[in-house]
């Protein structure tokens, strides 16, 4: 019974890793910036966001289920 | 007296002295937009004007195209989504469209895009009472990263400042530290009402248009004085009412939407000349059609309007609906088959196939060239001909089966028909018979296609207007200065209430007697929004009585709304106690209109015909039409149609079955033959 259970998770809440990014932030000149899935009207998107503003920098559409597409996805165009 | 409507293509100026109206039209610099002005005011000359009112579209583009400057907007903390929003309300065609967005919206064209919106730890209760402090240093973190992004300006509007507006007033002193003289603008000061999301987008536009404007005002300023002008700068609101530029500056917000509710106000004015209260006012131009209305010699007004789907703002506004059709609207062939007129237009560039700059599509100013209605050689005043076989071979190439005669006809009358639906949406809308309405027929196709509809919508008559090309213009010239305030405080309305209300009003007659400045014999009327105990949406512009605010007065304010609700939704609910919700004065300081001369009536030889076209394509068989020139009519004059009346930026068309009889003011009333 025990190897077809998930393991009680460690962290107390899922936490997403951000990659950082060089470079400096085009809209307010500052350099923290990260790479990391986000969740936004229209869908998932990949965005490189400046972590003192939270302008993004980069923004592009991003499958979270890598190839699988959802239908919901493929309604929300 | 002068007046410039400022477009996206022309800029149309009228100068008024001595009874006589002169006219010009220039291009519009899109670039520097008072060029045109000034050019347009020194080709009439400007220095003997003692006015000089202004309307134009030019912030109003800026918004549509989102040709706009950076600003930051600041608001309570986890409400910074407001502006994105909006009202949640989706157009009815996006109801089961899971892919629609709105227009403004983040994944859309947000007018502010959402690190420029930052939240500011605070919150006021919708009593008034501070429930949180302002945190100034979290307020200054803010402001160093809109400082950073360099923002040109900074729109402000926390929740519930309408009922407290410490935290905002506190907020802008930050901001003049932080960030230094940029244009700030509080909600609490530009729209102090209830519901936030209207409130949040009126302050921005406010920020946007005082960022748009301030220059543009200091340059018109200043090439007007430069040409000798001495008198009274004006801007038109969004009722077509007139501030003077010092004063439209405060709160620029109000002349955003200026141009199309000049049309409707120079028809309520020319309706009071000539004995017609009950209008329908329709402006049509090369892409829409703007319909209004004026019943008992007054605009419809609403107290807001939106620039986009739920894009909207909180300013008095003449209601006025736009349909895509005009003269250059575009006739096409449907996948199905069909023939079809609009909403797609020409514009003005490439414009119609017969302005020979490259238009391939048809559009209905090729159909009235076909059907004989436009002089080539006399169109936009004689500036430019139109090729009647350019306008042939774009019908010749639409790919339908239809000979070329049922090709121009079926266009015509979908043309048309779309125009009259147009109208008879808003007749129902508003709940008017259309045979109680005379039709103003104005903008520089009006003339030429509403007459030939009168039967389509059952109008009493049809108006064309002394020099309807240029009538929104004229429209400037034809309005009251006038000044007005709105603060909203929920109040429920009971005698035991007579105090508060008091005190409200004379708080705001005192600031808006103070803006009156030496206008001292003004007076001031009153009016509130109410509503049923219950009910979330107003009943607008109740009448309060004038002089001291009493129990006896507060009575008198419940049955007005009563009244009032069964006039708008045909019942009373006399038994349901009645909430104020937003207060409201308006000043209105008489000024000089446009008056048109009048016409003398006509003796010795009678009119004659300049010449004859022949009609085809717009009747069951070939008709041949007199043409009548307008500056020939005198008063009393009838022509009976088929005819055609031409002037240097309009014409005229009479069917066959109407008479037209010219009025005093050189009016052409246009009716059925009985």
């Amino acid at each position: 019974m025990s190897n077809h259970s998930f393991p009680r998770p460690e962290e107390p809440t899922p936490r997403q890793a951000r990659e950082p990014v060089a470079g400096r932030c085009d809209a307010c000149g500052e350099s923290p910036l990260m790479r990391y899935p986000l969740l936004s009207e229209g869908g998932w998107y990949l965005v490189v966001k400046c972590q003192s503003c939270l302008h993004s920098q980069q923004r592009e559409k991003w499958q979270r289920l890598g190839h699988v597409t959802l239908l919901t996805d493929a309604l929300a165009c | 007296m002068m007046a410039v409507d400022v477009g996206g293509t022309f800029t149309d100026v009228v100068a008024v002295s001595d009874g006589m109206i002169r006219t010009a039209k220039v291009s519009t610099d899109v670039q520097q937009v008072d060029r045109g002005v000034v050019a347009g005011a020194a080709e009439l000359g400007v220095a003997d004007a003692t006015v000089f009112n202004h309307a134009s579209t030019h912030g109003l583009n800026a918004i549509i195209t989102r040709s706009l400057p950076k600003i930051g907007f600041l608001t309570t903390a986890g409400h910074r989504d407001i502006p994105d929003i909006g009202r949640s309300w989706r157009p009815v065609a996006a109801l089961t469209d899971p892919s629609w967005r709105r227009s403004f919206g983040d994944a859309a064209r947000p007018l502010v895009p959402r690190y420029l919106r930052r939240g500011i730890t605070e919150r006021i209760r919708a009593d008034g009472a501070i429930h949180v402090a302002l945190d100034e240093a979290q307020a200054r973190e803010q402001l160093g990263v809109l400082r950073r992004c360099n923002v040109q300006g900074v729109a402000i509007c926390l929740l519930n400042a309408y009922t407290n507006d410490v935290h905002e007033r506190r907020l802008r002193e930050l901001v003049r530290e932080e960030l230094g003289d940029v244009p700030v603008s509080l909600s609490s000061e530009i729209s102090p009402l209830a519901k936030e999301y209207a409130r949040a987008s009126t302050t921005l536009v406010d920020v946007f248009m005082k960022i748009i404007y301030d220059d543009y005002t200091h340059r018109l300023d200043a090439g007007l004085r430069g040409l000798g002008f001495a008198g009274q700068l004006n801007f038109a609101d969004c009722t077509a009412n007139l501030i003077p530029a010092a004063d439209a500056m405060e709160a620029p917000f109000r002349v955003v939407f200026a141009g199309p509710a000049a049309g409707t106000v120079g028809s309520a004015h020319f309706g009071r000349l000539i004995g017609e209260p009950n209008l329908l006012c329709a402006d049509i131009g090369g892409t829409s059609c703007d319909i209004s209305l004026v019943t008992h010699g007054e605009p419809f007004v609403n107290t807001t309007f939106e620039l986009e789907h739920d894009l909207i703002v909180n300013a008095l506004s003449n209601d006025i609906s736009s349909i895509g059709a005009g003269g250059g609207s575009l006739v096409a062939v449907s996948p199905s088959g069909d023939i079809t007129v609009g909403p797609g237009s020409a514009g003005a560039d490439p414009g119609p196939a017969c302005y020979g700059r490259g238009g391939q599509q048809p559009t209905m100013t090729d159909i009235c060239l076909i059907a004989g209605l436009l002089d080539p050689h006399g169109f936009a005043g004689g500036k430019m001909v139109l090729d009647q076989q350019l306008a042939m071979r774009a019908f010749e190439r639409l790919d339908t089966p239809l000979t070329f005669e049922h090709r121009v006809r079926y266009a015509w009358d979908i043309g048309l028909n779309n125009i009259a639906e147009g109208i008879f949406n808003i007749a129902i809308k508003q709940g008017i018979d259309p045979r109680d309405y005379a039709l103003v027929a104005f903008g520089a196709a009006g003339p030429l296609l509403l007459p030939a509809l009168a039967d389509l919508v059952n109008v009493k008559r049809v108006v064309v207007p002394p020099h309807p090309g240029l009538f929104s213009a004229l429209g400037l010239l034809s309005a009251d200065q006038a000044y007005g305030l709105s603060q909203s405080a929920y109040t429920l309305l009971e005698p035991g209430n007579a105090d508060a209300v008091a005190a409200l009003f004379e708080s705001m007659e005192a600031r808006l007697r103070r803006r009156l400045g030496t206008q001292t014999d003004v007076a001031i009327e009153r009016a509130f929004d109410g509503q049923l105990v219950g009910q979330t949406w107003e009943t607008p512009f109740v009448p309060v009585p004038a002089g001291p605010i009493t129990a006896a007065t507060i009575e008198q304010m419940v049955e007005n709304f009563h009244q009032a609700y069964a006039e708008r939704n045909g019942n009373r609910f006399a038994s349901i106690p009645v909430q104020g919700v937003t207060y409201r004065l308006r000043a209105v300081v008489p000024t000089d209109k446009v008056t048109y001369a009048e016409l003398p009536e006509r003796r010795g030889a009678p009119l004659r015909p300049v010449g004859t076209s022949v009609l085809r394509y717009v009747a069951d068989a070939e008709e041949l039409a007199q043409v009548y020139a307008r500056d020939d009519l005198c008063a009393g004059d009838e022509i009976r149609g088929p005819a055609i009346v031409r002037e240097a930026l309009s014409t005229t068309y009479i069917t066959q079955n109407q008479i037209a009889r010219v009025g005093r003011f050189g009016e052409i009333g246009i009716e059925r033959i009985r």
